[in-house]
């Protein structure tokens, strides 16, 4: 078995990349596949409680590369989903305790256990980056329709295309209604200045502080609108040709209300 | 407080040291850049000298928020490697002549700053303005020590969220013990504090207890001003605005009654208490 190694990443802190993984991790998990989630935000670890696993922690990522415990031992598995397991970060360690190869490593091993291996990278793109994405062989890259995200986003495309990392993009938080009034960038404009590929569009929704305060991934609740699209995104990873839902401009449903409404 | 003063003689014959304050939060994307144009935008309506300096080198924001992107000629890595001089890399703001920006180098390495470098060049800055802003990277990399190396004074950007708090509180763990770093608690929703599905101002405050400097709560108008590179603490009418600019009057010494957005507890202090066991 070998499994794929998908790294999340975006350049600009907060945009919500530790979120997509949580969540595309369960939707996948969902489906049926065996998905390892790795967080190598060394020193700022926070998909252990995205995932509300933090109190379930005895072994980290750094411990296995020093040879601490055996990499199973480390691995948490996810009491909703049996076939979603995580590797924590250390907490009170620096970002070069792992190297590049190390971590290339540790990721190689995940993948012959498991369908997907989905790797938390940090925020910037200094050491933390840069061995992050050294075991992987795909990237998700995470935005928001903001300038300096795009920008950031651009930065972290560039770096991706020097290490020969094909890369699709979500764009997160998107606000139908500040597209519509002009006041944001519609999904179309990031995907054009970034010259990349769609891979998800998904919502802005409070619904979400809330589900990551408390620390279960939004896909739990199947009628959330947000699980939806983390399902879409699943089955596109998978090679599925899922149509995209366009909520840049009112959809038909949305128009028809207007309609009778204004009648 | 004390410390710090003790820390600084005044010297009789030098001009005014200016106070160096770098806005920090260890999370990304919880409003550090906002923060800093903000907050120095309101400090300079209030007639003070300002330099806001972008240390995200390789991410640079800030010009972005400030909208003069077009302006930046030089950088701070062109300073600090004696290719362009201070007066020629500063950038003057178009809207108040208080105000100066100095950008961050975007298609450079943060590895590429010597601390050394950067705290000659924040004394230097202090030199010339009263505040110094420094707007540090996420992370607690290289770009993070750099970023404080030069202050002497911090204020963490926190979000009311639980990430985020254990975020804040590691960054204060890592700032020097005799900082008595300020808090501001940044895209509050009253309306989810109250329906319990959001952190309250004391919850996060429970855990990180900081001097509380201001409370801001979450409106898009923050999204559009930045994407039209317009702070919002020149804008009259705006309430974030008035916020941003009563954080400017309390960082100057005006005597500011604590920030009046508190709601009710909600009960995610359990969680929260359980995760930090002290900063070591």
């Amino acid at each position: 078995m070998s499994g794929r190694r998908i790294v999340i990443t975006s350049g600009k802190g907060g945009v919500g990349k530790t979120t997509t993984t949580v969540n595309v991790g369960a939707a996948l998990a969902k489906r049926g596949h065996k998905v390892v989630l790795v967080d190598t935000d060394i020193g700022l670890r926070n998909l252990d409680l995205v995932l509300g696993v933090e109190k379930r922690i005895v072994f980290d990522l750094v411990e296995v590369v020093e040879g601490r415990c055996q990499l199973r031992q480390a691995l948490i598995k996810d009491k909703r989903f049996e076939s979603l397991s995580m590797l924590p970060a250390a907490q009170t360690r620096e970002k070069e305790a792992v190297s590049e190869a190390q971590m290339s490593a540790v990721i190689d091993e995940l993948a012959e256990m498991a369908d997907f291996v989905l790797i938390d990278c940090p925020a910037g793109i200094e050491h933390g980056f840069r061995s992050a994405i050294a075991g992987a062989k795909e990237a998700i890259v995470v935005t928001t329709p903001e300038v300096s995200a795009i920008r950031d986003a651009d930065r972290v495309v560039g770096k991706l295309t020097a290490a020969k990392i094909p890369f699709r993009l979500i764009v997160n938080r998107v606000r139908p209604e500040m597209v519509k009034s002009g006041d944001m960038m519609s999904v179309d404009d990031v995907c054009e200045i970034l010259a990349s590929e769609l891979l998800g569009a998904v919502p802005d929704d409070e619904e979400i502080i809330d589900t990551t305060n408390r620390g279960e991934p939004i896909v739990l609740d199947e009628t959330n609108k947000l699980a939806i699209v983390y399902d879409k995104i699943a089955r596109r990873l998978e090679g599925e040709l899922v149509p995209f839902t366009t909520f840049d401009t009112p959809n038909f449903l949305s128009r028809m209300l207007t309609i009778f409404k204004a009648g | 407080m004390e410390a710090r003063v003790q820390r600084e003689p005044a010297r009789a014959t030098a001009p005014p040291r200016g106070r160096a304050i770098v806005i920090t939060s260890g999370k990304g994307g919880v409003g550090k850049t906002t923060t800093t144009a903000n907050v120095g935008t309101a400090l300079a309506a209030l007639g003070h000298k300002v330099v806001l300096v972008d240390a995200d080198v390789g991410l640079r924001n800030l010009d972005i928020v400030l909208g003069l992107e077009s302006r930046v000629k030089f950088h701070l890595l062109d300073v600090l490697e004696e290719k362009a001089t201070l007066d020629e890399a500063l950038v003057r703001d178009k809207r108040s002549e208080n105000l100066s920006l100095l950008a961050a180098a975007q298609t450079r390495e943060k590895e590429d700053v010597v601390t050394a470098h950067m705290v000659a060049l924040i004394e230097r800055l202090r030199e010339r303005f009263e505040y110094v802003l420094i707007d540090c990277p996420a992370g607690i990399e290289m770009g993070f020590k750099n970023a404080i190396a030069g202050a002497n004074h911090a204020i963490v950007v926190c979000t009311p969220e639980v990430s985020a708090v254990r975020d804040a509180d590691r960054v204060v763990g890592l700032l020097p013990n005799d900082w008595r770093p300020e808090l501001i608690i940044n895209r509050l929703r009253p309306l989810l504090v109250k329906k319990g599905k959001m952190l309250s101002v004391d919850d996060v405050n429970g855990i990180l207890r900081l001097p509380l400097l201001g409370v801001i709560a979450d409106e898009p108008g923050v999204i559009v001003a930045t994407n039209r590179g317009e702070p919002l603490a020149l804008d009259a009418a705006s309430e974030t605005g008035a916020a941003y600019r009563a954080i400017a009057a309390k960082l100057a010494g005006a005597d500011i009654a604590a920030p009046s957005v508190r709601v009710p507890s909600t009960g995610f202090f359990s969680k929260l208490g359980s995760l930090f066991g002290g900063r070591g």
